[in-house]
């Protein structure tokens, strides 16, 4: 790797990685230092897969929902949502 | 990070709204699919409007902006800057540099996965060197999570790091907005929608026009 382009440290990079590893779903967090690169990187990978496909799958749903109702009543419903 | 997912929510759903408004007065959807498709499209217009402009974002937008079917509706939320905002985000220079790239990409799989093949064959995997196999695997995951994120094929590594954090964060926003958006029309759906005052709806009406 160039070192040029590192104009980041090392510290930060650690901290990226941890905040990352923060924010998958735990199922199994044993210490901090026990997740590799690879492994953090495929966590990641499935994570972001996941959530797209809950993404697609919200939308399907909210699809069926407004379409079995009235489009002004859906959006002040959601309004309502809003500020609740 | 708890101020800016505070904005993100109400520029999200402010976002979201204009959307799902524009996509149904432009063309009554028929069916299902197009509903779903026009869901999708103005969440993930709201989520990258509601993030602001980071590289992602920027990314995302563009590539939404070139499939055929998305532009009248991205004309519709963007109104006048529809053309300042897709002149500024569109480069074709920069997706012809990641065609080029990808076709690297696949040579040099084949050819790693032929350096495998060749060691596991002769019986020894000492030939590669645990740290190149390490960095293999790190190489080819890390080309998976570029391919994920928008725009990722573009970053290398703390800037990409950095990158898929800010876009995990949002996309969870994304998935808790929508999910509490569902409870709320569910809730409604199942009970009397007509208590709700003529009154109230024209006053919340006027909430969807386009402000900057």
């Amino acid at each position: 790797m160039t070192t040029s382009r590192s104009s980041i440290t090392e510290a930060e990079i650690n901290e990226l990685i941890s905040k990352l590893h923060a924010l998958l779903p735990e199922a199994r967090r044993r210490g901090t230092h026990r997740a590799s690169a690879a492994k953090l990187l495929k966590e990641t990978c499935s994570y972001i897969k996941s959530l797209h496909r809950e993404v697609d799958d919200l939308s399907d749903r909210l699809s069926y929902l407004i379409s079995s109702m009235d489009v002004t009543t859906s959006q002040a419903e959601i309004i309502r949502s809003l500020l609740r | 990070m708890h101020v800016t997912k505070e904005f993100k929510k109400k520029t999200f759903l402010k976002q979201f709204l204009l959307g799902l408004h524009v996509s149904n007065s432009i063309s009554n959807p028929i069916s299902i699919e197009q509903r779903k498709n026009s869901i999708k499209l103005s969440a993930d217009l709201a989520m990258a409007f509601a993030r602001g402009r980071t590289h992602w974002t920027h990314a995302l937008i563009t590539k939404l902006g070139q499939k055929e079917e998305n532009k009248s509706t991205l004309k519709g939320i963007l109104g006048r800057r529809y053309q300042i905002l897709m002149a500024r985000y569109s480069c074709p220079l920069l997706y012809q540099k990641v065609q080029r790239r990808k076709k690297g990409v696949r040579s040099y799989r084949f050819s790693y996965n032929a350096q495998k093949r060749r060691s596991a064959l002769k019986g020894s995997c000492v030939r590669v060197s645990p740290s190149v196999v390490a960095r293999n695997l790190e190489n080819r995951r890390s080309k998976v999570l570029k391919r994920l994120v928008p725009g990722g094929e573009l970053l290398k590594g703390s800037s990409l790091l950095s990158e898929v954090l800010d876009y995990v964060i949002s996309l969870k926003a994304q998935v808790d907005m929508m999910k509490s958006l569902w409870r709320a029309t569910q809730v409604s759906s199942s009970s009397n929608v007509e208590l709700i005052p003529k009154c109230s709806i024209a006053k919340e009406g006027s909430f969807l026009h386009y402000s900057k």
